[in-house]
């Protein structure tokens, strides 16, 4: 080949032609037809399509196809860059040939369609209709699926877009899954919006995708089918509300509500209940508000409320609920075989009522048939009826439950024949002309042919229990049902009910019947009365006593007692004794006889009791003390083997003044003890019984028990009384107390005593705590008196005596006594100081004996010249001492304050002192000032000598006040008084103390003083033994004493008896007018001489 | 405070509807009319007025006292009646229950006005109240029925209601020989949405607390006994 070099050429062209050729495959020129696609919709036919590059003008081009399974090429001219020929069943060879105009080819080109190279793509989904649903916010879409062009059994799956508002939001995109059955089917899609439709306009658009897994292209989606729109109320010229409209929602959900407006108008804002949501804006005629969790409503709903400028307001109201609960308690039962009556609890209240209540309906699954309940709401059971059917008598129940939020069921199988519940029973009646039987009739509506009935009669007389008896009976069809009751008692009062169940599947009783009353007739008393008898005391007479029967044994009113003596049978005595007495006396002497009582009421007589009135004779009763058990007594007694038929324990109650009522109690012979109880046994009371043995030959008296059912405390303490008291002892006696008053067995007497004064308000001895009181039991009872000793002398003491009983301590009796004095002691007390007495008497005596002359001659000398009396021989300087005038001295002299005042005035002359006590009186000065009371001068004397002249001034003096004790002058000397003076005296002196000594007191004076002090001068007790005002008690040269008007000027002297001086000037001075400031002193009287 | 649900209060304010004599004519047949409806009422079956025995010698105490019971318990029933229809009738009750877009009839009279003019306005006023009160009641047991004490109320005040037609048409019929009156009745509130009932029955029983004391004041000068 290296050779040849035209070989070489014809190689290197031919392989530049086959690059060319390749070249050409592949780029190709630019009017080379490219990008051939074949699409499919149907599976049969598939349009191809292509593009050339070139813009160059073309005519028609060639299009030939060759399939594997069809040898023939098909070629056909076209104008489009599309044709449509059918799928192959593998592959497919495609010439294109694109011409010019002239129809000159530009190029070919060869494409071999496989099939894998097919897409199939389906049509575009037609939408048949978009129904909007308003009131349930929904939306029904429905559209062809176009399934007759393809195979059967294909899956689609069409999408469905859901967009709202103007700009067209997209809400949602659902896909929607259907088989295609090789025919055309409508295909319906609904979906409910969570906005009112009527709030803005909802589109909607679909496409589908066909999953045909036999194709081994590629599949895709169609397009979408045109929008569809559901125009909302916001479209229309003049739509306007709030939307939804009275729509019920579960609680929980959440809820959009718009409110569309019309053109012009604004939202102002809107309220859900009582609050403001904030609006969501879907249109410029609607807006939204969105409700999350809406909770549940009242019963009228929760408005909506839409407020619009210009006080425009619309709204709508929304119902928030529960859906139905599922019934609860679920039974039926049928009362007459007539109607099944379901009930049920409804549970859970759904919030919902009127028409959006819950909606009951009964259907009975094996008949089929199905009926509507109507309930009452208010109710909290629910019941409905359904008809028995006939020949059914098992029902399957299915009680549907619905409201508009939900459903609920509930089921039941019965068989009705075990749930009977018969009615009430009707026109109950009972008859009967017999003691012991009465026959029943009652009513009872309903058809109870194929049961038996089971009926409950209650039985009660009042005074015992009620008593059921069952009767079984067929049943009948309305029919009255009959029982007859026997075993009843005579002469009783009985109440009758019935009530009714089936009898052989019990379910439930009916109600009781209502109470029908009736009552036996009587018959004889079933037994002779229980009897006792009682001698007189004189024996000559018996009393018969018998107890009533009980209503059980009297069978009737016992309307009188037949009472007979019989004495070996022969009557002796014939009573008939009328209700309601229960004893009569017969006169038998000192017979005996067998007495007997027969009761009798209208239907009979009762068997006769019987009792011997022989009393047989009883040594040695004794007489014991029963003991309270509960509410009885307990008595016991010894066995008593010849009492053959038994043994009477009698006692008497007494009640106030009626005499005592005889009753008794028989025991059988083997009985040796007994709690006797009566209802008449009270606290506090000593009963008496006697126990009677029973012989057949009579009655014997064995012993008397005397006790108490219950002990208490003595009403009172005994009476006691102190019979003796001396220093250190008291002797109490006590008297017995009635066996009344005791209310026990008296058990001793409790005496506290203490010391004590008699002090309402005190407390009681016994409960004062005093640590000194002392208690003395005294427990022999025979014992009436008691000596406390160990006292106190001239002491109260307070004695509390009381008496006990097992029951307590009654309350005590209190007395208060003081011992006596102690004689010894107050006589020794008295003796001594006589004694003393007498002895210094016997002393004084005997130196007064001694010393009789001397005394004599100092005090009495015989010629009373007072000269010679050496008492009065007043001498100089008798202070300086004289040993003989013994009296006289004044060693020690006591200095004493005095005033001394000269008087002289034209007042009554007094010659007389008197001495005043400073505290009786102290007369102010008029000018109010003290300066006189200071300026007195307090003098101390020597008393018995006053020599001195003391001048009496004229002038007032003023009234001061000195100490001094005054001394019974009186009797020394008696002032004259004029008798002008004497009324005015007597008016000073009319107190009930008379002064010892009359004064002269001036009129002026007696003016001066107030009346209340007259009156204190009069009912004052005790008064100094002078008129007080009439002493000037001004020393003589006081400034009051120059003033003073005072004629008073008499002073006392308060020295000792020997020493009594007068200090009267003398009568001859008293004219001639002095200094009042001479006066003196007992200073002066000892330091100067006197002014003679 | 008055509870909306759950059973009456025993205040006893309830008044015992007046029994008059006459016939209940006409009111209930034209209740459920969509429109105000004008109509004619027949005061009495007949003709003409049957004569004095129409009325009971009472009458006029018994009309009295009937204005003055509605009155007393109109402002209480429309007090009620907003609680029980919720939020926010109670609370906005001037704009919700205002009476200016609803039917009402007309009553211009005052106390100068004659006596029959005033008795034929009472029985127009009257004839439409008892109609519709039969409205509110009705809505008001489907939409509130555990409000016994409203419940009780409306029926109460209708009853009286019912009454005071019947002593207004003979004391109309005897005192003035008028047996017919044009009467015209409410809207229906049949069919209407929920809220529109509540406000409709509210926008209604406003406008009768505001009339009937309107009423009380003019009509009981001329039944008071001159």
């Amino acid at each position: 080949m290296r050779k040849n070099p035209s070989l070489r050429c014809l190689l290197a062209l031919a392989i530049l032609c086959l690059t060319s050729l390749v070249h050409s495959q592949e780029i190709g020129s630019p009017e080379d037809p490219q990008n051939l696609k074949c699409v499919t919709h149907n599976l049969r036919k598939m349009v191809c399509t292509w593009d050339v590059s070139s813009r160059r003008r073309h005519g028609q081009t060639d299009f030939c196809y060759t399939t594997n399974d069809h040898p023939l090429t098909e070629c056909f001219k076209t104008k489009e860059k599309r044709v449509e020929i059918p799928v192959p069943e593998s592959s497919t060879t495609i010439k294109i040939t694109t011409n010019s105009i002239s129809g000159t080819p530009f190029a070919t080109r060869e494409f071999e369609i496989r099939k894998k190279d097919i897409s199939f793509i389906p049509l575009a989904p037609h939408i048949l209709s978009l129904t909007p649903d308003f009131p349930t916010s929904t939306l029904t879409l429905k559209w062809s699926d176009n399934g007759s062009i393809f195979p059967y059994g294909l899956d689609a799956f069409w999408q469905i877009e859901i967009l709202r508002k103007e700009t067209m939001e997209k809400v949602t995109q659902v896909t929607y899954y259907s088989k295609l059955t090789h025919e055309d089917i409508i295909l319906s899609w609904n979906w409910t919006s969570d906005m009112p439709l009527e709030c803005t306009s909802h589109y909607v658009k679909i496409r589908c995708f066909i999953n045909i897994t036999q194709f081994v292209g590629h599949k895709d989606w169609s397009d979408w089918s045109p929008v569809e729109v559901s125009p909302g109320k916001d479209t229309e010229p003049h739509g306007s509300g709030v939307f939804p409209q009275d729509t019920v929602v579960a609680v929980g959900s959440d809820v959009t509500i718009c409110c569309v407006h019309e053109e012009g108008q604004q939202i102002k804002r809107m309220t859900y209940g009582p609050e403001v949501y904030p609006l969501i804006r879907l249109s410029s005629r609607s807006s939204a508000i969105r409700v999350l969790n809406a909770s549940a409503s009242d019963t009228s709903g929760t408005n909506v409320v839409c407020s619009l400028s210009e006080d425009g307001m619309d709204g709508t109201v929304l119902f928030v609920g529960y859906a139905p609960d599922i019934p609860q308690n679920l039974s039926c039962e049928t009362s007459n075989f007539e109607l099944i009556k379901c009930t049920w609890k409804p549970g859970r209240p759904s919030g919902l009522y009127g028409k959006r209540g819950t909606k009951y309906s009964l259907f009975e699954r094996i008949s089929g048939k199905n009926v509507s309940c109507e309930v009452n709401e208010m109710n909290k059971e629910r019941v409905c009826g359904f008809p028995v059917l006939g020949d059914q008598k098992t029902y399957n129940f299915l009680l549907g439950v619905s409201n508009p939020i939900g459903q609920t069921e509930a089921s039941l199988l019965v068989d009705i024949s075990q749930r009977v519940h018969p009615k009430t029973p009707e026109k109950l009646t009972v008859s009967g002309n017999s003691s012991t039987s009465v026959h029943l009739r009652w009513f009872i509506n309903g058809s109870f042919a194929e049961i038996r009935l089971l009926c409950q009669i209650e039985i009660s007389n009042g005074h015992s229990e009620q008593k059921l008896h069952n009767v079984s009976m067929p049943g009948g069809k309305s029919s009255t049902y009959t029982a007859q009751l026997n075993t009843l008692h005579p002469y009783t009062k009985y109440w009758f009910r019935v009530r009714c169940s089936a009898a052989d599947h019990f379910w439930r009783w009916s109600d009781w019947s209502r109470i029908e009353e009736h009552t036996t007739l009587e018959a004889p008393p079933a037994r002779g009365p229980d009897i006792w008898r009682e001698r007189s005391p004189s024996g000559k007479s018996l009393k018969i006593f018998w107890k009533p029967l009980s209503l059980s044994e009297a069978n009737g009113k016992i309307v009188s007692h037949e009472v007979s003596c019989y004495l070996l049978e022969k009557p002796l005595e014939y009573k008939e004794v009328t209700e309601p007495s229960n004893s009569t006396e017969i006169k038998l002497g000192r017979n005996d006889c067998v007495v007997s009582v027969v009761a009798k009421n209208h239907a009979g007589s009762s068997p006769p009791s019987r009792i011997t009135t022989v009393e047989l004779p009883s040594d040695n009763v004794k007489t014991d003390r029963a003991v309270a058990m509960g509410n009885g007594i307990y008595i016991s007694w010894n066995s008593y083997p010849n009492m053959t038929c038994g043994y009477i324990v009698k006692w008497c109650h007494s009640s106030g003044s009626e005499p005592c009522s005889v009753d008794w109690q028989k025991f059988p012979s083997n009985t040796t003890d007994a709690v006797i109880k009566s209802a008449l046994f009270r606290p506090g009371v000593r009963y008496n019984f006697s126990l009677y043995g029973c012989k057949s030959s009579g009655y014997q008296l064995l012993k008397n028990i005397t006790g108490y059912t219950k002990e208490l405390p003595p009403k009172r303490a005994p009476n006691f009384t102190v019979e003796e008291t001396s220093s250190d002892s008291i002797l109490v006696k006590w008297e017995d107390m009635p066996i009344e008053d005791c209310q026990g067995f008296l058990e001793g007497y409790r005496l506290s005593f203490a010391k004590g004064e008699k002090d309402a308000l005190k407390p009681r001895l016994l409960e004062s705590g005093n640590p000194e009181l002392k208690v003395k039991n005294i427990t022999d009872l025979t014992k009436k008196s008691l000596k406390i000793l160990d006292l106190q002398g001239k002491t109260s003491y307070q004695l509390d005596l009381q008496a006990y009983t097992a029951g307590g301590l009654s309350p005590p009796n209190s007395l208060y006594v003081v011992t006596k004095e102690d004689s010894v002691g107050l006589i020794i007390a008295i003796l001594i100081p006589v004694a003393v007495v007498v002895l210094l008497g016997v002393v004084a005596s005997i130196f007064c004996y001694r010393k009789r002359e001397w005394i004599k001659e100092t005090f009495y000398p015989e010629i009373p010249n007072p000269e010679n009396s050496k008492a009065l021989q007043f001498q100089k300087n008798i202070c300086e001492g004289n040993k003989t005038l013994k009296t006289l001295e004044m060693n020690p002299c006591t200095p004493n304050s005095v005033e001394v005042v000269e008087t002289r005035s034209a007042a009554p002359k007094i010659e007389d002192t008197e001495m005043m006590s400073p505290a009786a009186d102290t007369v102010v000065p008029e000018d109010g000032s003290d300066s006189e009371t200071e300026n007195h001068v307090v003098v101390s004397y020597c008393p018995p000598i006053i020599e001195e002249e003391i001048s009496n001034p004229p002038m007032d003096e003023s009234v001061g006040s000195s100490q001094v004790v005054y001394i019974d002058i009186q009797s020394m000397y008696q002032p004259q008084i004029k008798p002008e003076e004497e009324s005015e005296i007597d008016l000073v002196t009319t107190a009930g103390y008379k002064p010892q000594m009359q004064l002269p007191i001036s009129a002026l004076k007696i003016e001066s003083r107030s009346p209340a002090e007259e009156e204190s001068d009069k009912t004052a007790g005790y008064r100094p033994q002078a008129n007080t005002n009439t002493w000037n008690m001004d020393t003589p040269d006081s400034p009051g004493s120059v003033e003073s008007n005072n004629e008073n000027a008499s002073f006392g002297s308060p020295c000792s008896i020997n020493s009594r001086q007068f200090l009267l000037p003398p009568k001859d001075d008293e004219d001639s007018p002095k200094p009042s400031n001479i006066g003196w002193s007992f200073t002066h009287f000892f330091q100067n001489k006197p002014n003679d | 405070m008055w509870e909306c649900h759950g059973a009456p209060r025993g205040d006893g304010r309830r008044g015992s509807p007046g029994r008059g004599a006459g016939v209940v004519p006409f009111v209930a047949l034209l209740l459920l009319q969509r429109r105000p409806v004008a109509g004619r009422a027949l005061l009495v079956n007949g003709p003409g007025c049957p004569g004095n025995s129409l009325c009971r010698a009472n009458v006029h105490e018994q009309t009295r006292k009937q204005v003055a019971l509605l009155n007393a318990t109109a402002q209480d029933l429309f007090s009620l009646y907003l609680k029980c229809q919720g939020e926010p009738f109670s609370s906005e009750s001037d704009k919700l229950c205002n009476p200016g877009g609803i039917f009402f009839p007309a009553f211009h009279v005052n106390r100068t006005s004659e006596k029959k003019e005033v008795m034929v306005a009472m029985y127009k006023l009257f004839a439409f109240l008892n109609a519709s009160l039969g409205n509110i009641t009705r809505d008001q047991e489907e939409l509130n029925p555990t409000a016994k004490e409203l419940l009780d109320r409306l029926h109460n005040t209708t009853k009286t209601t019912r009454g005071l037609i019947s002593n207004l048409t003979c004391l109309l019929c005897k005192n003035y020989n008028v047996f017919q009156v044009d009467v015209s009745y409410g809207e229906s509130s049949k069919g209407k949405s929920t809220f529109k009932k509540k406000q409709q029955g509210c926008q209604v029983l406003r406008k009768y607390v505001q009339v009937i004391a309107q009423a009380a004041r003019i009509l009981l000068p001329h039944l008071s006994p001159a």
